[in-house]
């Protein structure tokens, strides 16, 4: 979506120099524990599990609902309503579960209809090649160029005036932008699906007369699970913006609690000029919050799988290096001495 | 890959993209079920007109449409008046010409994203590129900081930045591109009440394509950090100094396609901060334009924005297919 | 090492060679540490170590001016937005900064004429060069300043025969000119190795084995390993075409956690009680040193080439 930056995405949209060499699932031992997971990725997990808990389970037990009105307009916070009341007069915290639920959910399901879309496309393109891949390439590249935020305003407001529910609610708006999302994902997995079509493993399980649609799943999507999971949470995080922009720009299905949403009416009712920071700061903080530990986490899923990325320490370097100066001294006192080179 | 045939493939490409924009914005608009001049004229039978005004508006929005021919000739005739500039008539604001409206907007926007691309495209591959070689306590806070205003939506920065420094700490002036009661002049008086309206919307967009720049070159920088090349001239002793110039150089290259590839997203993403800050560019136009369902202003809002993040595109391409000498060398032959 | 020679470093991969060649080309960079060691080139001594702060600074005069690197794989040594030209001269400014242009540009092109090379090279991108090209073009550069002494990491592993010949012909010329005083070169590629080597040495799992000069160590192996080595490769003689190749069973060892006593015993035809558990001593029989226990029981006596493997 629009506001994802997209620079973040070079790295993989442009074939990095060598090709990572993503060890495919091993069948006895789970190669995931063998994966050095820093604390990056540990902070980013926390977060996001947190704002999920809040969104889900908070509703249950938090005493407001989202529409009771409790006061009136931009009612201050009090012990009570320790983020005050919106412009309708409800508890911000009560809506600002519910939006981040509702946020959430159209994320997951936007992301991952983009994500298998993007992921179809970009494995045909990459390991078939030819005229196929020349022409999904160039349709993705035209979806590329147009300002995804052009298409998304143009196709929802055409959808907002149909009559079919589906289209009106939360799902349309999530298969929106699914099917306009996934052109990033595409060209990053076509990518790796090319230079894995080259590997002589791909030449063993076609003479072995294995068909095309079998070594598609089974030799070369195991290759690429680093890059869809990767994938997938970018395309997480981009979905939610993309909710969120929609709906702000007043584009969102009607009478449905988003981010966006509370941002549209807080904008509207002037929130940010009368100084009423509860009716906008949540919103704004829980979708930078989300949106960046996303990232984060994409960033570190990335120190894992290429281990070119992660920058060690100099520190523990230099401690390492002097253990071994270290050992190495023990050895040498109890061998002789071998000449390198005189 | 020669020049030549990198430019043509380009060309084709972006005029695909151009052809499949104007055919989507000519569409959707008609796919909207019921005739959309009915809804346009009952919106404005609202506002108290005569039933003689309003066939009369229904007539002409008929014509101009062609809503009484087949589709591939109502499709030419779209096509026809945008060769002649002509972009219809806003419905919200009749019978005003949707291009004096926008006439009105471009200028804003033109100058609030020009200079932020720009200088957020240099500044943010410098402090990406020095991240990347200097690495530890440098690395990790230029890395984070600018992840974190990248990933930001643009409009949560926007409204952190208006709500500070405007609302509480009152520095700048909490929206709008000039005081009221001045008028957009080409005087001195003018332009110095405009810049202070300027500057927060400018450095939130700023601020944000600084980010988005530096993650993306300090990824390249780290990989070239690895190459060969670098061994090699380090074994030679060429200085660090030099070596950077080099990892810029080829890390560069990727991020000038890069910047092809996100200039659709900033112009999206200012669009929205115009909003936030109710700045009267084409975002806030178009803002407008949905919130009263004027399609021939939206249609003409997104068909101008849409083509010019191609021709950006585009040029930034052209510029990059001149600049490598892998592409560049092909031209002069084999040596 | 003796002046106007050319010393061989042979092994399987992973053996170490580019290591140690990177150490001794003072670029060992973090995470690869140099923990001690001096290099003495005529009388003047350097610290190999790179655990100091500042041995980067110190390193960087010596690299390229006193020992140069000529690298595994030219494709890429070359920065591709870079011109050959431009390198030159920036190879040069970086020991003497008061190196114009044009000087760097004549030193070039007489050092290109004088190895009956184009000179137009100078003008392009490394990409626009054929790879035997770019690998005669990075030797001239590696050598520009004529280094006391040449490392040479497989610089004919990516090329083809007729590649290798002509860079090979190429160094020998630079050597008989004097343009570096000694070379050390790396390689898997014995038969090259025999030819154009005066001294040998045989590296195993991080370790040299065996050392001295290129004839005795070809018909007078003393060590195992070397003898296995030499086994290893097609002869195209009667009397070798008649033979079975022997490969060496096994694979190198893991070197973070290489195998007790000899390194080389679990794969060792020769192998006794002793070799697994003491390090084997060096044995210095005239110009030629081996370090191996079965050498020591057996002096003066070649490793047998043709062994039935048990």
């Amino acid at each position: 979506m629009s506001t994802i930056p997209q620079a973040a995405l070079t790295e993989e949209v442009i074939e990095p120099p060598v090709p990572s060499q993503t060890p495919a699932p091993g069948k006895n031992k789970p190669a995931w524990m063998s994966l050095n997971f820093g604390p990056r990725m540990i902070v980013s997990l926390a977060i996001i599990i947190t704002i999920a808990l809040l969104a889900f389970l908070g509703p249950l037990i938090y005493p407001y609902g989202p529409g009771e009105k409790i006061g009136s307009l931009y009612d201050e916070p009090t012990a009570q309503h320790l983020l005050g009341t919106d412009n309708f007069g409800h508890d911000v915290i009560s809506v600002l579960m519910f939006s981040t639920r509702n946020s959430l959910i159209n994320g997951l399901m936007a992301g991952t209809l983009a994500l298998l879309i993007g992921v179809t496309i970009g494995i045909l393109a990459g390991y078939v090649g030819g005229w196929v891949e020349e022409a999904l390439m160039g349709f993705t590249n035209i979806v590329v160029a147009i300002p995804n935020i052009i298409i998304l305003i143009l196709i929802s407001m055409a959808l907002q005036k149909t009559d079919i529910g589906f289209f009106k609610g939360i799902g349309g708006l999530a298969f929106v932008i699914g099917i306009t999302a996934w052109p990033w994902t595409a060209r990053a997995v076509r990518a790796q699906a090319s230079s894995v079509a080259t590997r002589e493993h791909i030449d063993i399980a076609k003479l072995s007369g294995a068909r095309t649609p079998s070594i598609l799943v089974r030799d070369v999507l195991p290759y690429l699970a680093s890059y869809v999971v990767m994938a997938w949470v970018l395309q997480l995080a981009s979905a939610i913006l993309a909710e969120s922009t929609l709906s702000m720009l007043g584009l969102g299905p009607s009478g449905v609690d988003s981010l966006g949403m509370q941002l549209h009416w807080a904008l509207a009712f002037q929130a940010v000029a009368t100084g009423s920071w509860w009716a906008f700061l949540p919103p704004t903080i829980v979708l930078t919050l989300i949106s960046f530990s996303l990232l984060y986490l994409q960033a570190s899923l990335d120190e894992v799988f290429n281990p070119r990325l992660r920058r060690g320490k100099k520190k523990d370097l230099a401690k390492a290096a002097a253990r071994r100066a270290k050992a190495a001294r023990a050895l040498a006192e109890q061998n002789t001495k071998v000449e390198v080179l005189s | 890959m020669g020049l030549r045939r990198y430019l043509a493939r380009k060309t084709l490409w972006y005029l695909g993209a151009l052809v499949a924009a104007v055919m989507l914005n000519f569409l959707l608009p008609r796919l909207i079920p019921g005739n959309p001049v009915d809804v346009i004229v009952s919106q404005l039978g609202q506002g108290g007109l005569s039933s003689e005004a309003q066939q009369r508006i229904y007539e002409d929005f008929t014509r101009e449409f062609g809503l009484d021919k087949p589709m591939w000739q109502q499709f030419l005739t779209y096509v026809e008046n945008i060769f002649r500039g002509d972009l219809g008539k806003s419905f919200a604001f009749y019978p005003t010409p949707v291009k004096s409206l926008i006439g009105q907007a471009l200028p804003y926007t033109l100058a609030l994203q020009i200079p932020a691309i720009f200088f957020g495209w240099i500044i943010g591959n410098v402090l990406g590129a020095i991240a990347a070689y200097k690495g530890g306590a440098w690395d990790k806070s230029v890395f984070t900081t600018s992840l974190l205003f990248s990933s930001a939506p643009y409009y949560c920065l926007s409204i952190i930045l208006l709500y500070v420094f405007a609302v509480v700490l009152g520095i700048f002036p909490v929206g709008g591109a000039y005081s009221l009661g001045t008028t957009p002049t080409a005087t001195f008086e003018f332009f110095a009440d405009a810049s202070q309206y300027y500057w927060l919307p400018f450095l939130s967009l700023l601020l944000i394509n600084i980010g988005g720049q530096a993650v993306g070159m300090r990824s390249m920088a780290i990989y070239e950090l690895g190459s060969d090349y670098v061994n090699y001239s380090r074994s030679l002793g060429i200085g660090d100094r030099k070596m950077t110039t080099y990892i810029f150089r080829n890390a560069m290259l990727p991020q000038i396609t890069g910047l092809a590839l996100s200039i659709g997203a900033m112009v999206g993403g200012a669009l929205i901060t115009e909003l936030v800050f109710s700045y009267p560019g084409m975002g806030f136009l178009l803002f407008g334009a949905i919130s009263s369902s004027d399609y021939s202003m939206i249609q003409a809002v997104t068909l101008i924005i849409t083509t010019a993040v191609l021709v950006a595109n585009y040029l930034v391409e052209v510029l990059y297919g001149f600049i490598d000498p892998r592409i560049r060398a092909a031209k002069s032959g084999e040596k | 090492m003796p002046e106007g020679q050319i010393v061989g470093l042979a092994g399987e991969s992973g053996c170490g060679k580019t290591t140690l060649g990177n150490a001794l080309a003072l670029i060992a960079n973090p995470p690869l540490y140099v923990i001690g060691g001096t290099m003495e080139i005529d009388g003047e001594v350097i610290d190999m170590t790179t655990l100091a702060k500042d041995s980067n600074h110190v390193h960087r005069p010596y690299r390229g001016a006193t020992v140069s690197l000529l690298p595994q794989g030219a494709m890429n040594a070359i920065s591709p937005t870079l011109k050959i030209k431009d390198l030159v001269h920036d190879v040069m400014a970086a020991h003497d900064k008061s190196v114009t242009k044009a000087e760097a540009m004549d030193r070039a092109t007489d050092r290109l004429k004088m190895l009956s090379m184009p000179v137009r090279v100078l003008d392009s991108y490394a990409h626009q060069l054929s790879g035997g090209m770019k690998q005669r073009m990075v030797t001239v550069i590696s050598t520009l300043l004529d280094p006391k002494l040449l490392i040479a990491d497989e610089p004919t592993s990516a090329l083809d025969v007729s590649s290798q010949k002509q860079l090979i012909e190429m160094l020998l010329a630079m050597v008989d000119m004097k343009i570096m005083r000694g070379v050390i070169f790396i390689t898997h590629d014995l038969p090259v190795l025999s030819m154009v080597t005066d001294r040998l040495a045989i590296m195993y799992a991080g370790k040299i084995v065996e050392n001295g000069r290129t004839e005795d160590l070809v018909h007078n192996a003393r060590h195992p390993y070397t003898s296995a080595l030499l086994s290893a490769v097609l002869d195209p003689t009667l009397e070798t075409r008649t033979k079975h190749v022997l490969g060496i069973p096994g694979s190198p060892p893991n070197l973070g956690n290489p195998p007790t006593g000899c390194r080389f015993h679990p794969r060792c035809a020769f192998a006794m009680a002793e070799c697994g558990t003491k390090e084997p001593p060096v044995l210095l029989e005239g110009n030629h040193e081996v370090a191996c226990w079965w050498a020591e029981k057996n002096p003066d006596t070649t490793v047998p080439m043709e062994v039935t493997l048990a």
